[in-house]
């Protein structure tokens, strides 16, 4: 018998008006108590609602994440459209090539809370593949690269805007959109383990089974 | 094969101009302290100087935007709509775009029209000096030249609760009859 049967029962009893007060007082109390427990114990990572799916379209695949304050969506791109792009802000063949097949998503953060402050630190997300962990390649990943190729001071530009910050602090209704690079190549899949801070505290996300689009360029036959 | 990813690509394109619309909010955020804004002069598109600290005495919406990004076009049209709305009142925004030549805007003001200034920042050594992390991040600032508001990613600027905002900056004696630019 649990000790909320036990206070209905003692209360159900009527003359004895002190057993039943007694009865109810140790069933809040421990109720409290375990509510308590449950909060302190609580892990950081937090309970969210995962959504996967297709574009009908275009045929390629999303992953959206929300939990809270924070939604994150992850829209595959397609190698040959960032070819196109940066190939359009000043980037050479190569150099735009370099970015397409490094896996890169079109990738949106929001804070749809009504009250709360989201900083996030792309620098502490770990990408999981073939149980390897690895870091995202992030502005501050390319920069020196582009730096050491004398890659033009426009598409240098561009690129780094083009990204997602890697720091950022999102009030409400607050959002980027931009690139996200995972350093791998086209059609690996992989997990993104994620972490932001809401309020100062910090908290955990998972993505699993993320799939890097295929390169399905064709060269022109002569 | 090369027709299919040519569709492909358009209509991924077409996603992402059409998505921004959905994610848009209103909020603008109170900046802790109002710091000072950073002074900048730059040209705009006739090669015109524009200092911000001559605006003063005006409310200034001073936005980071660049021509490719989905989120900066979308919010152009309120923009320009939020600028008929309040030009007239004291209100001034300044558009400064980053990394791009006036060529390149230009064009784009073939399809997204706008009377307000367009400002160049072609080495990008403003935006740097003004914090910003990602585009477009857009800064209002009160007529002591104070950073009061701040808005990351785009908004509909010309909801009237945003506009209210707006225009509660200004002095309480404000004449409609100020000038948009000095």
């Amino acid at each position: 018998m649990t000790i909320a049967q036990h206070a209905v029962i003692m209360c159900l009893a009527p003359p004895d008006k002190t057993r039943c007060d007694s009865a109810v007082f140790s069933t809040t109390l421990l109720a409290v108590a375990l509510l308590m427990l449950s909060l302190a114990t609580q892990p950081s990572a937090q309970a969210a609602e995962v959504t996967t799916g297709k574009n009908a379209d275009t045929g390629l695949r999303y992953w959206q994440w929300q939990s809270g304050d924070l939604l994150l969506k992850l829209t595959q791109r397609l190698p040959d459209q960032t070819r196109a792009f940066f190939m359009a802000r000043g980037f050479t063949t190569e150099q735009a090539n370099t970015i397409a097949t490094n896996c890169a998503f079109q990738s949106m953060m929001k804070n749809t809370g009504s009250d709360s402050v989201i900083k996030l630190d792309l620098s502490q997300w770990t990408v999981k593949h073939n149980n390897r962990q690895h870091s995202l390649r992030t502005r501050e990943v390319w920069k020196p690269i582009w730096k050491k190729q004398q890659a033009n001071p426009a598409a240098q530009i561009a690129f780094e805007w083009a990204l997602l910050p890697t720091h950022q602090t999102y009030n409400t209704d607050d959002y980027n959109w931009g690139l996200s690079s995972y350093g791998l190549p086209p059609g690996s899949v992989f997990d993104l383990n994620f972490s932001w801070q809401r309020n100062g505290k910090t908290l955990h996300g998972q993505i699993k089974s993320i799939q890097c689009p295929a390169d399905d360029h064709q060269e022109p036959k002569p | 094969m090369i027709k299919h990813s040519i569709k492909k690509i358009v209509l991924v394109s077409l996603c992402y101009l059409l998505l921004p619309a959905a994610l848009a909010g209103q909020g603008l955020s109170p900046v802790k302290g109002k710091p000072d804004a950073p002074d900048f002069s730059l040209p705009d598109l006739d090669g015109k100087t524009h200092r911000l600290s001559d605006y003063r005495g005006k409310v200034v919406v001073v936005n980071f935007w660049a021509t490719w990004c989905p989120p900066c076009r979308f919010e152009m049209p309120s923009m320009q709509s939020a600028w008929l709305k309040t030009k007239d009142k004291g209100v001034v925004i300044l558009a400064i775009d980053v990394g791009e030549d006036e060529d390149t805007i230009f064009t784009f003001t073939g399809d997204y029209p706008v009377e307000f200034p367009l400002l160049l920042d072609e080495d990008s050594k403003i935006i740097h000096q003004w914090s910003v992390r990602g585009l477009p991040t857009t800064f209002v600032i009160d007529p002591d030249g104070r950073i009061v508001y701040r808005a990351i990613g785009g908004r509909h600027w010309d909801d009237p609760i945003l506009l209210e905002k707006i225009l509660k900056l200004l002095p309480a004696n404000s004449s409609s009859q100020q000038k948009s630019t000095p």
